[in-house]
């Protein structure tokens, strides 16, 4: 004997009717919370679509007005230094030169030479500051000391690095971008930190590059960088940021367990080096 | 009642229909099987009308249950939920050879069948929910033939239920609810035949309705 043998004959069509009903109202708001659940999952998509989206516009326009400061930094250089130099180089060795007596005719030629000399530095200067003999000849680890040197023989800070384990140097390109990475965050430690030494390490574990930096100032913390990161300020650590994206990089600013000084640590998979390596 | 009867059976002619004028658009997804299914109730609906005998919709049930257990099982794309359409073919056929000399076969065979493409059903469905490449769930062609059997067998399984125990009367009162939800479902697997593939994706999605 089945439940549905027992069920009366005269309750058969209540039965049939509320139960039809109920699993044609079933059915029915189960495909309607299927359609609103998928159009919220949706528009949630969409909102981390945008935030990617507003995140990428600002690493970008951070980028430009960067690349743009540089250019008028050049600018300037050549407007300020070596215009005015090649312009009075262009007097000494003007037309009235062969009309003056043989002395002054000498010292004017004199003259102008020394002045294209320090054009010639001048601009050498320039090419210096924007590709480093030293990174471009002998590698990260000669720029990043040559650097350091530099900062300590100033005398104003204590800074020292140094290289654990660094045989095989990384591709050129990415050198370039792991210098500027290091040289913004030595500027900004300069500009704002106050502190009294920086000291660079140079690791790597597994097919992890690491660079630490670790000063004794005041610093910032991963929070800090992130709220930083989404604000209209703090162009020079969007450029960080911009600049690591390129090599799937990462970077972390903190504390260290002594809570007395701060450390940033860039983080590299050399995997993915090799792979953008492959690319070209 | 009788229009809704004629109207239930021509309405089996416009999924085969715009299944073939949209040929080009309906190859892949298993949506060949749906066709045939078509075909097959169509033709076994005339047939019945010509023999009138019993055997001829036991036949249909039994390769009806089929057709939907290999359409389920090809379009789903998780293992756990293939095994469940295997499992479940393979207790529809002890079921169906156990009680094939019975008389009341087709009850069982048919609220067996009902009970287990709801279930079929809603594991596609969850699965299409859960289908990171679906953007719009219901400009797809799997959705619409999955919520046309979804209705009808969940809209019938109380009528094939009690189908036994209902008078001759009261069967031919209550087939209208079979006719309306067939003409239902058809009218889906029509959609689900005319609409165009979406090939969006999340990432070139530019819009939302708010």
């Amino acid at each position: 004997m089945t439940l549905l043998d027992v069920t009366s004959p005269g309750n058969v069509s209540v039965v049939l009717f509320f139960g039809t009903i109920g699993m044609l109202a079933l059915t029915i708001g189960l495909i309607v919370f299927i359609i609103f659940h998928q159009r919220k999952v949706i528009r949630y998509q969409m909102k981390l679509q945008k935030m990617e989206q507003d995140q990428q516009k600002l690493l970008l326009n951070a980028s430009i007005r960067l690349q743009e400061e540089e250019r008028q930094r050049i600018a300037a250089d050549l407007h300020d230094d070596a215009g005015p130099l090649l312009a009075t180089a262009r007097l000494y060795l003007n037309e009235n030169l062969v009309n003056l007596d043989k002395t002054t005719q000498l010292q004017s030629i004199y003259n102008a030479k020394q002045i294209i000399d320090d054009t010639i530095q001048l601009i050498r200067n320039i090419s210096h500051s924007l590709m480093p003999p030293t990174l471009k000849n002998f590698g990260l680890e000669s720029a990043v000391n040559d650097l350091f040197q530099k900062i300590s023989g100033s005398g104003s800070m204590n800074a020292s690095s140094r290289f654990h384990d660094y045989r095989e140097r990384l591709q050129a390109e990415n050198e370039l971008i792991i210098f500027r990475v290091i040289q913004e965050l030595v500027n900004n430690i300069l500009k704002h930190s106050n502190a009294s030494f920086i000291h660079l390490t140079q690791n790597t574990s597994g097919n992890k590059f690491f660079i630490r930096l670790h000063h004794d100032g005041r610093g910032i913390t991963q929070n800090d960088f992130i709220k930083l990161n989404k604000s209209n300020v703090g162009l020079g650590l969007k450029n960080i940021q911009s600049r690591l994206k390129v090599l799937h990089g990462k970077i972390f600013f903190e504390k260290d367990m002594s809570q007395t000084y701060y450390k940033v640590t860039i983080e590299l998979v050399k995997e993915e080096e090799d792979k953008l390596q492959e690319q070209e | 009642m009788l229009v809704v009867t004629y109207l239930a059976y021509f309405a089996e002619i416009l999924p085969i229909s715009f299944y073939l004028i949209f040929l080009k658009r309906n190859r892949g997804e298993g949506l060949w099987v749906i066709f045939l299914y078509c075909v097959l109730s169509l033709l076994t609906e005339g047939l019945f009308v010509l023999i009138q005998q019993q055997l001829v919709f036991s036949g249909f049930i039994i390769v009806q249950f089929g057709l939907f257990s290999y359409y389920f099982y090809s379009t789903f794309r998780q293992k756990n939920f293939r095994y469940i359409a295997l499992l479940g073919s393979a207790v529809f056929c002890v079921v169906a050879i156990a009680n094939f000399s019975n008389e009341r076969f087709t009850w069982i065979a048919e609220s067996l069948t009902s009970i287990l493409v709801i279930i079929y059903c809603i594991l596609s469905l969850y699965e299409q929910i859960k289908d990171p490449e679906t953007v719009f769930v219901y400009r797809n062609k799997k959705f619409w033939v999955t919520i046309a059997l979804f209705i009808y067998f969940s809209s019938t399984l109380f009528l094939y239920l009690f189908s036994t125990t209902l008078s001759r009367e009261q069967r031919h009162m209550y087939w209208a609810i079979n006719n309306f939800f067939e003409i239902l479902k058809n009218i889906l697997f029509s959609v689900s035949f005319i609409i165009i593939k979406d090939h969006s994706t999340p990432a070139t999605m530019e819009y939302i309705d708010n």
